[in-house]
């Protein structure tokens, strides 16, 4: 028997009860969308998570913190043997740089507040508080993700002098010879909608930081500064927009070669003895793509050091999110079972009206192989239906959820995102395919009891059924 | 050995504890070509024969010979490809299938051997007008009389040119003028191909268009008898193709 012989009277036998197999295919219709638009709230759901991952760091970095400052997503059982953590020096970094999957590397070094004073203008009018300073490599801007809001980001030739101020540091210098509120700098915005300014000019003045020498104390219980030789003067040159993340505003930046000098020059100043080389308090590896973080990760770990990851957060996030994905699809899936009961009903119902029927074609010498491909025909093209049906309705239901419920949908789902609201419902191609596939497959298996029992049917019975 | 050989058969239904022996002995053999024709009473057993001689039953013992092959011993799916290259089927109940109309009916059996529609259409068309429905190709089962089903029937179990035509009672439901039209047309169709036609009935007159009549009471063949008296088609050459205006 032709393959289009059986097409064709599997078509006409679905038309021959157009009622009957509308009721069953709306059925698939009403599990396929269920099905389809769960899983699109979870893709959506996902992406919604991603879109504000990618807003907090970058997922192909691995970043290893010094000292005994933990990570954001410190689990605690790594920091808890900080006695024995390596340090994260040069020779570090030179390990770092040697293994594989690492492309680029991005150190930072924060200087202890107590190691230096920051000051501005003629006699040291104007005094920086409350402010870490941190030193970068200058050339890494991009690599950090670092934009100038006022004046030009230091390069390669000006690093050495050059200071970057974070958006509110300028704001930090107190004006020494005044008193009480005079004495702090206030932005608040003028009615012409500009800001008032701060004390100092970040991006053309010059900024001289003092090593603070702890063997003397002056009469207030305060440490002079070392004077002569422990000093540097350096050129203010730009101010950096707010990034997403928060770390710039409250931070002073200097290059990182400075910041060892500085360190060191504090050591020989203050009779450190057995000063190590200088540590730095973070160090961000750069990976060669989102898999190579995991193995990145592992291998700093295994040497003792503090390290997270964004795709190490995601991991466990993702997780949390299938759980949820997997109970909203078992909600669908129930519709769709149902749909798979009633598909067999209708076919059995169908079996049982044309009797007669399949004993005339075994009577003529239908093979029984083609009498049941027929039938699973039947159930499967009953599937294909609603899974067709069911993807274009889906979408349709997909478009007024993005355009309706939109926020306030990700909202109640607990999931915020930065500026755009993204998709609450994604249904990319091979959703579509998949559903078609799934639906085609679950017609197909509850045909498959109803056709056996076709198979089944005697000839003889049948046609003697008068 | 004969295109047919029944050997030592038997038939026995169980209805609990009770056997009903629908066919105690048969021996039977059968020429290619020829028109047989088994006559009995109500409940002798005829349909049975016929049923395991076409292969829907099996016997409870004995063997079947069609052309060679023992189909007593065939598997489901061969015996279908047996009944699909080698038998036509003629009912009483003309079971014909409701929503194919007389062109489709017909080419059923070469649609389950897989020939493509244009072709199947082709030969079904032509049989079609040699049983004298060659303007009712589109009609529906019940937009036909009994007769006129019934020749779709014979059209039907002719068009794929088996070498063995079954029919039980194909006159069951007829009148006498149409039984005899229907007869008529049968011989000559296995006259015209050379087909072993077997047919089942209880009526005389029928048995009349065979070549040799089996009698056949509770289950046992009783005497075989030769017929002399043949209807030979060829007495109404000029009246081959039963004309329309006859059959409406
Ligand atoms: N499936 C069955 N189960 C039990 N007994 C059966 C079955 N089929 C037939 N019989 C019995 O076998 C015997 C022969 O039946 P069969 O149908 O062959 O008769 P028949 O000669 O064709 O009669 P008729 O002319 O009325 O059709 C009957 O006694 C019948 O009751
Ligand atoms: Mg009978």
């Amino acid at each position: 028997m032709k393959i289009y012989d059986m097409i064709s009277i599997c078509f006409r036998n679905l038309w021959r009860r157009k009622g009957r197999t509308m009721l069953t295919v709306i059925g698939v219709v009403i599990g396929s969308c269920a099905v389809i638009v769960m899983i699109s709230l979870g893709l959506g759901m996902s992406q919604a998570m991603d879109n504000m991952l990618a807003s907090w760091g970058d997922l192909t970095s691995v970043t290893i913190y010094g000292g005994s400052r933990g990570g954001m997503f410190d689990e605690g059982s790594s920091s808890s043997k900080t006695t024995e953590k390596p340090r994260l020096d040069d020779s570090a970094l030179e390990i770092f740089k040697a293994m594989e999957d690492v492309e680029d590397i991005v150190p930072k070094m924060e200087l202890s507040s107590e190691m230096v004073v920051t000051t501005s203008g003629r006699n040291d009018r104007y005094l920086l508080s409350y402010t870490t300073i941190v030193g970068i490599d200058f050339t890494q801007f991009d690599k950090l993700g670092y934009e100038a809001e006022q004046g030009i980001l230091p390069d390669e030739n000006n690093k050495k002098d050059s200071i970057v101020f974070g958006l509110e540091v300028p704001y930090s210098f107190t004006d020494t010879k005044k008193h009480g509120e005079a004495a702090y700098a206030r932005k608040t915005e003028l009615p012409d909608g500009t800001v008032t300014p701060p004390f100092i000019d970040p991006i053309a003045d010059d900024f001289k930081i003092a090593i603070v020498n702890t063997k003397k104390t002056n009469e207030d219980g305060s440490h002079p500064v070392g004077g002569k030789g422990y000093e540097y003067t350096l050129h203010g040159t730009s101010v950096l927009k707010q990034d997403t993340m928060w770390e710039t505003p409250y931070s002073m930046f200097i290059d990182i070669e400075l910041a060892k000098d500085i360190m060191e020059a504090y050591n020989k100043l203050n009779n450190v003895k057995n000063a190590k080389a200088p540590e730095y308090t973070q160090v961000k590896l750069l990976c060669k793509d989102i898999n190579s973080v995991d193995a990145v990760q592992k291998a700093v770990t295994d040497l003792g050091y503090n390290a997270t990851s964004m795709a190490q957060v995601r991991q466990q996030m993702q997780g949390e999110l299938g759980v949820i994905q997997l109970v909203l699809g078992g909600l669908a899936a129930i519709s769709l079972l149902v749909a798979a009961i009633s598909i067999t009903n209708t076919m059995i119902m169908s079996i049982y009206e044309r009797t007669k029927e399949i004993g005339i074609m075994k009577v003529l010498g239908c093979y029984i192989g083609n009498i049941r491909l027929m039938f699973l025909m039947e159930a499967g093209m009953i599937g294909l239906l609603g899974g067709i049906i069911g993807t274009v309705i889906s979408y349709g239901i997909s478009i007024i959820m993005n355009s309706f419920a939109g926020s306030a949908f990700s909202e109640a789902l607990g999931i915020y995102t930065e500026g755009d609201a993204g998709q609450v419902s994604i249904i990319p191609l091979w959703l579509v395919l998949l559903a078609l596939v799934f639906s085609t497959i679950i017609g197909l298996i509850s045909g498959y009891y109803p056709a056996n029992r076709a198979v089944k049917i005697s000839a003889l019975e049948a046609i003697r059924n008068e | 050995m004969a295109f047919i050989t029944v050997k030592n058969l038997r038939k026995v239904y169980k209805l609990g504890k009770e056997k009903v022996y629908a066919l105690k002995q048969i021996d039977l053999e059968i020429k290619r070509g020829e028109i047989c024709c088994i006559l009995g009473t109500s409940g002798s057993g005829k349909s049975t024969l016929l049923n395991m001689l076409a292969g829907l039953e099996k016997p409870t013992r004995g063997d079947i010979f069609i052309n060679g092959v023992n189909i007593a011993q065939l598997s489901e799916s061969k015996l279908a490809r047996f009944r699909q290259e080698n038998t036509g089927f003629i009912f009483q109940s003309y079971n014909l299938i409701g929503q194919f109309n007389a062109l489709e009916n017909v080419g059923m059996p070469l649609m389950f051997k897989g020939y493509p529609k244009a072709k199947r259409d082709k030969l079904a068309a032509k049989m079609l007008k040699l049983v004298g429905l060659g303007k009712r190709l589109r009609h529906r089962p019940n937009q036909m009389s009994g007769g006129q089903q019934q020749r779709v029937g014979i059209a039907r179990a002719f068009v794929a040119k088996p070498k063995v035509v079954f029919a039980d009672e194909p006159t069951g439901n007829l009148d006498t003028k149409t039984t005899d039209e229907v007869m008529r047309l049968m011989v000559r169709m296995c006259r015209k191909y050379n087909i072993t036609l077997i047919i089942v009935t209880h009526d005389l007159e029928i048995a009349a268009y065979a070549d040799r009549i089996v009698h056949i009471i509770d289950g046992e063949i009783t005497s075989i008898e030769e017929n002399t008296s043949i209807y030979s088609p060829e007495e109404d050459e000029e009246n081959t193709s039963i004309s329309e205006v006859k059959s409406t």
